[in-house]
């Protein structure tokens, strides 16, 4: 069964690796985002930079305008935008300067377009000065010396060199936004997947979890049903113990009773015996002893009171028998077993051979049929079976008919095996099948000693080794004992004695 | 003793010989004299009952009375009763059956089969030879047909 540790660890650790990178998706689009702000900033920066550029460009090419057009024609309206464009000049030229501040490579041609600026601005002051005054020639050599036109071509080389720069850096911060777009996408999709294989882990760690679960919860339900049915064959057994212990306290208490009604009834015949020997005795010594009173008092000391002890001595040692073999029967119940390997074989022939001159007085011959042999359990019970239900068999034979004995071991495919012993005897009445088990019960003729306590004691064993014993038989046709064992005897589960 | 009880026989299936002897010197000091018949054991009852072909047939004629203990070591002496009781010669023999078993189902079982009486061999002595006395006389007074 799935414990709850096996899923919490890894589902823990997954959700952990899930949200670490949704931690990280997140730090990475806020750091990204920094980025891209940067980049704005740089890109706001560098368009200021350009306009103020092309704008201070614009403002020296409408000063020279200006210049050269009133040197042309004198007239004073040519004048009129030079202010503003001298204003604008000199503003956009330190817009000019604070954007290109960071960039240390540009100070000197800052430097020399604020030189250029400068003298451009003193030349097309002169030249306006010198014209205002009438001198126009002296203006017009100062133009036709080019330096004016040398400068305004100066500035415009730097100019257009800054704005290159600019674009450059345009270019250069456009291509970094772009290359930050694609990282966070990157990113983004990266953390994705992860996200989408932690969820398809913990999910797939709570389907197989779930489904573990359905499967315990379907052996915990299969083994409730055998339970059952266990539980239900456990008080069958009980049953049919507790009424063969209960027939055995009846028939052992009545048994004993017998012979305890004869012990108390002769003691009773004693003591008559003694009162007619006192009444002879109490008669001779008063002088009036009869015939009769003494006829009777021989009677009863050389028939009666014999008779009676007899008895009494007899019923005594009966009873001392159906107490030995109660403590016989009791003492196999408590017997220890020890289970061993066996070779059915060698137990069958053994017990047969013990038999040999019986079965030679019987004109016997006995067969023997292995199958699967070889099983744990103890070996001086198994003899003692052995032993018991063959000796039945030679004693209850058929007279004047020779005596076949077959004894088939066979397995059982439920871990048991088959011990069937069969004979061709007198048989079994239908109705003492079961009472040949009984103790001190006896069935047909009785014509052997014995006292009745050998299958008794058989089934006790039988039973003690984890098995048990049924018998089909047929009158005058034979008789067949079958015992079921267990192939391994399992102590631990033997019946308590 | 009166004629009419003279022909009676008692058999007596008991297995236990000092049982036997005692019932024998009780029903004889209860001053019954007639043939009784000892039986050991439920086989040879069965062949002094049956006969040696089963039928009963050996018994016709006779007036019996069966006094049959219950615990008998070969066969249980429900199963004779029964036999007895099933057989068309023997149906109307009184059986008084006389043990120690006091198993109420057995007694019942006793009586369904039709026996006649049912004594518990008490463990006194005075009890025994009471009971015995008093089944003598009523041996004296049953009336017992011949069997047909």
């Amino acid at each position: 069964m799935p414990s709850a540790r096996s899923i919490l660890a890894p589902s823990i650790l997954l959700l952990a690796v899930g949200f670490s990178a949704l931690l990280g998706i997140v730090a990475m689009t806020f750091w990204l985002g920094e980025r891209s702000q940067a980049v704005f900033q740089e890109v706001i920066a560098a368009r200021d930079a350009r306009t103020a550029t092309v704008e201070l460009r614009s403002a020296l090419v409408s000063a020279e305008t200006s210049q050269r057009g009133y040197l042309l024609t004198g007239n004073q309206i040519y004048l009129a935008p030079l202010a503003t464009s001298r204003a604008r000049i000199s503003d956009e030229l330190e817009k000019v300067a604070s954007a290109f501040a960071a960039e240390a490579r540009l100070q000197p041609a800052l430097a020399r377009l604020r030189a250029i600026v400068r003298e451009k601005l003193e030349e097309t002051d002169r030249t306006i000065a010198l014209k205002r005054e009438g001198q126009d020639e002296e203006a017009a050599a100062i133009v036709r010396t080019n330096r004016g036109k040398a400068l305004t071509d100066e500035a415009n080389v730097f100019l257009t060199g800054m704005i290159r720069s600019v674009d450059a850096r345009l270019i250069a911060a456009v291509a970094d936004q772009t290359r930050i777009a694609d990282l966070l996408r990157q990113a983004t999709l990266a953390g994705f997947a992860l996200i989408v294989a932690v969820v398809g882990l913990v999910a797939w760690i709570v389907v197989r979890y779930t489904r573990a679960l359905q499967a315990a919860n379907r052996e915990v339900l299969a083994f409730n049903e055998t339970l059952e049915q266990r539980v239900r064959d456990r008080t069958a057994d009980l049953a049919r113990a507790n009424d063969e212990i209960q027939r055995f306290a009846y028939i052992v208490t009545h048994d004993l009773r017998a012979p305890l009604v004869n012990i108390m009834g002769f003691t009773g015949e004693v003591e008559s015996g003694i009162a007619s020997l006192r009444k002879a005795m109490d008669d001779a010594a008063a002088g009036r002893g009869d015939a009769a009173s003494t006829l009777e008092a021989r009677a009863a000391l050389d028939a009666d009171l014999p008779e009676a002890i007899g008895f009494i001595r007899s019923s005594t040692r009966k009873m001392d028998g159906l107490i030995s073999a109660i403590l016989k029967l009791s003492r196999e119940g408590r017997r220890r077993l020890r289970p061993e390997p066996i070779l059915l074989k060698e137990s069958v022939e053994a017990a047969l051979a013990a038999l040999r001159h019986q079965l030679e007085e019987a004109d016997g011959e006995a067969t023997v049929t292995i199958a699967g042999d070889g099983i744990v359990s103890d070996r001086m019970a198994l003899d003692q079976v052995l032993g018991n239900l063959l000796d039945n068999a030679v004693k209850y034979r058929v007279r004047g008919r020779p005596l076949r004995i077959a004894v088939t071991v066979a397995p059982l495919d439920d871990g048991h095996v088959e011990i069937a012993i069969a004979d061709n005897g007198r048989g079994i009445a239908e109705g003492d099948h079961e009472r040949v088990f009984e103790p001190f019960r006896r069935a047909g003729i009785i014509d052997t000693p014995g006292e009745g306590i050998g299958l008794t004691h058989v089934r006790t064993i039988v039973r003690n080794l984890g098995g048990d014993i049924a018998l089909t038989s047929a009158m005058d046709v034979g008789t067949t004992f079958r015992i079921v064992l267990p192939r391994r005897l399992d102590v631990a589960e033997g019946p308590a004695a | 003793m009166n004629q009419p009880f003279a022909p009676v026989t008692i058999a007596m299936i008991e297995d236990d010989e000092g049982h036997a002897r005692l019932i024998e010197k009780n029903i004889r000091r209860a001053g019954i004299s007639n043939e009784i018949v000892p039986l050991k054991d439920g086989a040879s009852a069965l062949a002094f009952l049956l006969g040696p072909d089963g039928s009963g047939e050996v018994n016709v004629g006779r007036r019996l009375l069966i006094l049959l203990d219950l615990n008998l070591p070969d066969m249980t002496g429900v199963d004779i009763l029964a036999k007895v009781k099933a057989n068309a010669h023997l149906k109307r023999t009184p059986v008084v059956v006389l043990t120690t078993t006091d198993d109420s189902r057995e007694i019942k079982t006793c009586y369904d089969l039709g026996a006649n009486v049912y004594v518990i061999k008490p463990l006194d002595y005075d009890g025994f030879a009471d009971a015995i006395r008093k089944l003598g006389l009523f041996f004296s007074v049953v009336q017992v047909s011949e069997n047909d």
